[in-house]
């Protein structure tokens, strides 16, 4: 056994991110660690690389103990890692970057520099070539790559030398913290071949990516976390079949949808309501938003690849796919926040490819963001008052302020207090409440349920459902595919980038083709 | 003009005119070299004429009082800036960024303000009287030193310590994560960058007969500072070659009756900024002023040296 996690625990103020976790990793194996978003994940990695102090609890590397080590040490033990934002040294060429991997293995040279010795060059040479070799395991090409800044490689380059880097370490444990986030479907086949690539030749890897088909392609063994806990481990099989996995992935419906996991799924009361709410399947021909073709990218990475879709007046619809589908990306560029890079988007008769935010919100696209970036200082009232601030009538602006609080009583109590003294969910509220202050016409949600205790998930998804009888348009994004399902008219089920399916929320709910969007199967 | 026509012409007659001009530049050199050192590292530290001022008292009050030699003076004076500069160290290196930056000006302004204006044997404000000050025979002890400076430095930065401080300086956490012990290396960078400005400050203190605490205050820190930005902070030579061209500029642009040097390196330096962020040296050295038929290190050789 090479390292063994014994219940450890990291709490941040009330939030347990990493709470009591037992793990034990085999010498030369790929162990898996996947969980959704904000499971805890990269934190416990903080933890076992020292970035991060455990509270309690206990890592040992072999016979090593790690608790308490600071980073460098960990490292210097042999704890390899990269980082889920990529984090070379930018400015520095890639050959100085592997180089510096090579610190802890490395005598001091200051003497040898400053007398400038001539046998000591063949010295360099050789670790020059130790480098480069490095490189090429990894699949760069040393002489071209070598002498280039870091930063102006190619993202798939950048991914690569990070490892590389890490390499340098001779490691006893490499940690790939989601080496294939942000790739397309070939690189990540060469992601996949380089990590298999490097177990043959008897490295032991700990693998956290979201991409489940690479997870369980590559892994023999397999933890997953959810609310900083271990929820199941075993081997890839057995836990992509484990029913509270698939209810962390997926989300739970209202309280009595809990025990039911998608496609063993009974049509019980909630749904056949829904059903007969919710008769339209089919996109509507005329739509309010109908984007098609659109193209997003981040530098080199495209996000957003060739999506198609409609929103019709008075719809819900609901955007779902697993984290890093580009769902978030979508909504931002519909706001104008990131350029579209190619195709069409109208909004009414607005075309969203060149509009400024300001016009587009003015226009009644209003989008409520994920993290809900609420003003933690203001109180909830002056919150509220904010989003009426360019309002000509002062009075007309007051009522609705207050009609706003009649209809979330939650936040009428709570109108003095500073918004950081809210609970998530109430927080969700008030960003909601402050969307609608901005008249929408269709206003789009970004992961409302993130990171909610179930309570309040609901209590949030009932918020949406009565904003909706009022006649808002709402295309929302949530990871939680059942509650989105539960109550959109219609979704799109989103992989990397692409729709992948289309139809009725109903109809999506029981196809086993959403799972395996999310869990890769 | 006459400045640069007679530097072409004749060098023996511009060097016995500049003597004192050209024994300034070195002393900005060395200076500008002890700040490259902290930031190469990634540390706005500030702190340099603090030091310096530490290393001119020093070498001066050695020679009143122990009539010690010149060389042990200097190096006295060196010795105990880098002592200060590891006590120091210790607190204020756990900042980062502008919170250091103004932590080192506090440092500069407790050792003048609270300790040479207020103790008798550093002559409180009036200052210190160099009996044994000699501005001509220093000169050559003076290039001596900037070259061997220029030299050490270089090479520091070419080996595994110069990585790790290049590492440090880009990514903190990334160069953890690589094993470097962070803390030990910025410590490493701080004392020696103190050591160096001692050794500018004793070296300074042997030109004048006259130690004047105002030359160690906030003023000179900008000064050193605007070396860096100006020559660039990627290699050695940028802040020399800063320190050198804003030192002679004066000397350069002559125009009675009205000083135009703040002027004239104030506009130059924005003219920079805009259009040279990287300083006028910039990451590649010499690179810069070779020319094109130059024969250039192949790619194996050069990477060799950098390792």
């Amino acid at each position: 056994m090479l390292l063994r996690l014994d219940s450890l625990q990291r709490h941040f103020g009330g939030v347990k991110a990493v709470d009591g976790v037992s793990l034990e990793i085999d010498k030369g194996s790929i162990f898996g660690l996947i969980g959704p978003n904000g499971a805890g994940k990269t934190t416990l990695v903080n933890v076992v690389t020292g970035y991060v102090r455990t509270q309690s609890g206990q890592a040992f590397l072999e016979k090593d103990h790690l608790t308490g080590l600071p980073p460098h040490r960990i490292a210097g033990l042999g704890i390899a890692r990269t980082f889920q934002n990529i984090r070379l040294f930018p400015d520095l060429s890639a050959l100085e970057n592997v180089m510096i991997g090579m610190h802890t293995r490395l005598r001091d040279d200051t003497v040898v520099q400053l007398a400038t010795l001539p046998f000591l060059r063949r010295d360099q040479r050789a670790r020059v070539n130790d480098a480069h070799r490095l490189m090429e395991t990894v699949g760069l090409d040393a002489s071209e790559v070598g002498k280039r800044s870091a930063g102006e490689l190619p993202y798939g380059d950048q991914r690569r030398l990070e490892i590389a880097r890490a390499l340098a370490l001779s490691p006893r444990l490499l940690i790939l913290d989601e080496p294939a986030a942000g790739m397309n479907p070939t690189e990540k086949q060469g992601m996949r071949e380089l990590i298999e690539r490097l177990n043959r030749d008897g490295l032991t890897i700990l693998l956290i990516d979201h991409d489940m088909r690479l997870v369980m392609g590559v892994c023999r063994q397999v933890a997953v976390l959810n609310f900083g806990r271990k929820i199941a481990d075993g081997d890839p099989e057995a836990v992509s079949a484990d029913a509270t996995v698939i209810k962390a992935y997926l989300g739970t419906g209202g309280e009595k949808e809990v025990a039911h996991a998608p496609g063993t799924i009974e049509v019980n009361q909630l749904q056949r309501a829904a059903q007969v709410r919710s008769s339209r399947v089919v996109e509507p021909e005329k739509a309010l938003l109908d984007v098609q073709d659109m193209w997003v990218s981040y530098g080199a990475i495209n996000a957003v690849r060739g999506v198609s879709l409609r929103v019709g007046a008075g719809e819900v619809v609901a955007l779902i796919g697993a984290n890093g589908a580009g769902k978030s990306t979508i909504l931002n560029a519909l706001s104008g926040l990131v350029p579209i890079a190619s195709g069409t988007a109208v909004f009414g008769n607005l075309d969203l490819t060149n509009a400024k935010p300001s016009t587009i919100v003015a226009r009644g696209l209003v989008q409520v963001p994920e993290g809900r970036e609420i003003l933690g200082r203001q109180t909830v009232l002056e919150n509220l008052e904010l989003a009426t601030w360019s309002r000509r009538d002062r009075v007309a602006a007051r009522r609705e302020v207050e009609a706003i609080m009649g209809r979330f009583p939650i936040l009428g109590e709570r109108r003095a207090l500073r918004a950081s003294t809210l609970s998530g969910g109430e927080r969700q509220l008030l960003a909601i409440a402050r969307g609608l202050l901005a008249r929408p016409k269709l206003l789009l949600l970004d992961e409302p349920s993130l990171g909610l205790a179930p309570q309040m998930v609901d209590e949030v998804f009932a918020a949406i459902a009565e904003i909706h009888r009022d006649g808002t348009t709402i295309l929302l994004v949530e990871q939680n595919a059942l509650r989105a399902l539960g109550i959109a008219d219609r979704a799109y089920v989103l992989e990397t980038g692409q729709i992948q399916l289309t139809g009725g929320g109903q109809d999506l709910l029981h196809n086993p083709a959403v799972r395996q969007a999310y869990l890769g199967g | 003009m006459d400045f640069i026509l007679q530097l072409v012409t004749d060098p023996v007659a511009f060097y016995q005119t500049h003597t004192v001009l050209i024994a300034q530049v070195g002393i900005n050199s060395i200076l500008a070299s002890s700040m490259f050192l902290v930031l190469y590292s990634g540390q706005l530290s500030l702190a340099a004429p603090g030091f310096m001022a530490i290393g001119a008292y020093t070498a001066v009050l050695m020679g009143l009082y122990w009539n010690t030699p010149l060389a042990v003076n200097i190096l006295g004076g060196t010795l105990l800036a880098g002592a200060v500069g590891l006590l120091v160290g210790l607190p204020v290196l756990r900042l980062r960024g502008v919170f250091l930056a103004i932590a080192t000006i506090g440092f500069i302004e407790a050792l003048t303000e609270g300790v040479i204006l207020n103790l008798p044997i550093t002559g409180e404000g009036l200052g210190l009287k160099n009996p044994s000050a000699d501005p001509l025979t220093g000169i050559n002890l003076i290039l001596i030193s900037v070259a061997a400076v220029i030299f050490i430095v270089w090479r520091l930065t070419r080996g595994r310590l110069g990585r790790a401080w290049a590492a440090i300086r880009q990514d903190e956490l990334a160069a953890l994560s690589q094993g470097i012990h962070v803390a030990r290396y910025k410590m490493i960078a701080f004392v020696l960058s103190a050591l160096l400005a001692g050794f500018a400050g004793g070296l300074e203190s042997h030109l004048n007969f006259y130690v004047d605490p105002n030359e160690y205050g906030v003023t000179r820190t900008v000064q050193v500072l605007t070396f860096a930005v100006l020559g660039g902070a990627g290699n050695v030579l940028g802040p020399v070659v800063g320190a050198l061209f804003l030192t002679s500029l004066p000397e350069i642009v002559r125009i009675p009756s009205f000083d135009p040097r703040d002027v004239i390196s104030g506009v130059i330096l924005i003219v920079v900024i805009i259009f040279r962020p990287q300083g006028i040296v910039g990451r590649g050295g010499l690179a810069i002023i070779r020319p094109r038929w130059w024969p250039r290190p192949n790619r194996a050789s050069s990477a060799a040296q950098a390792g």
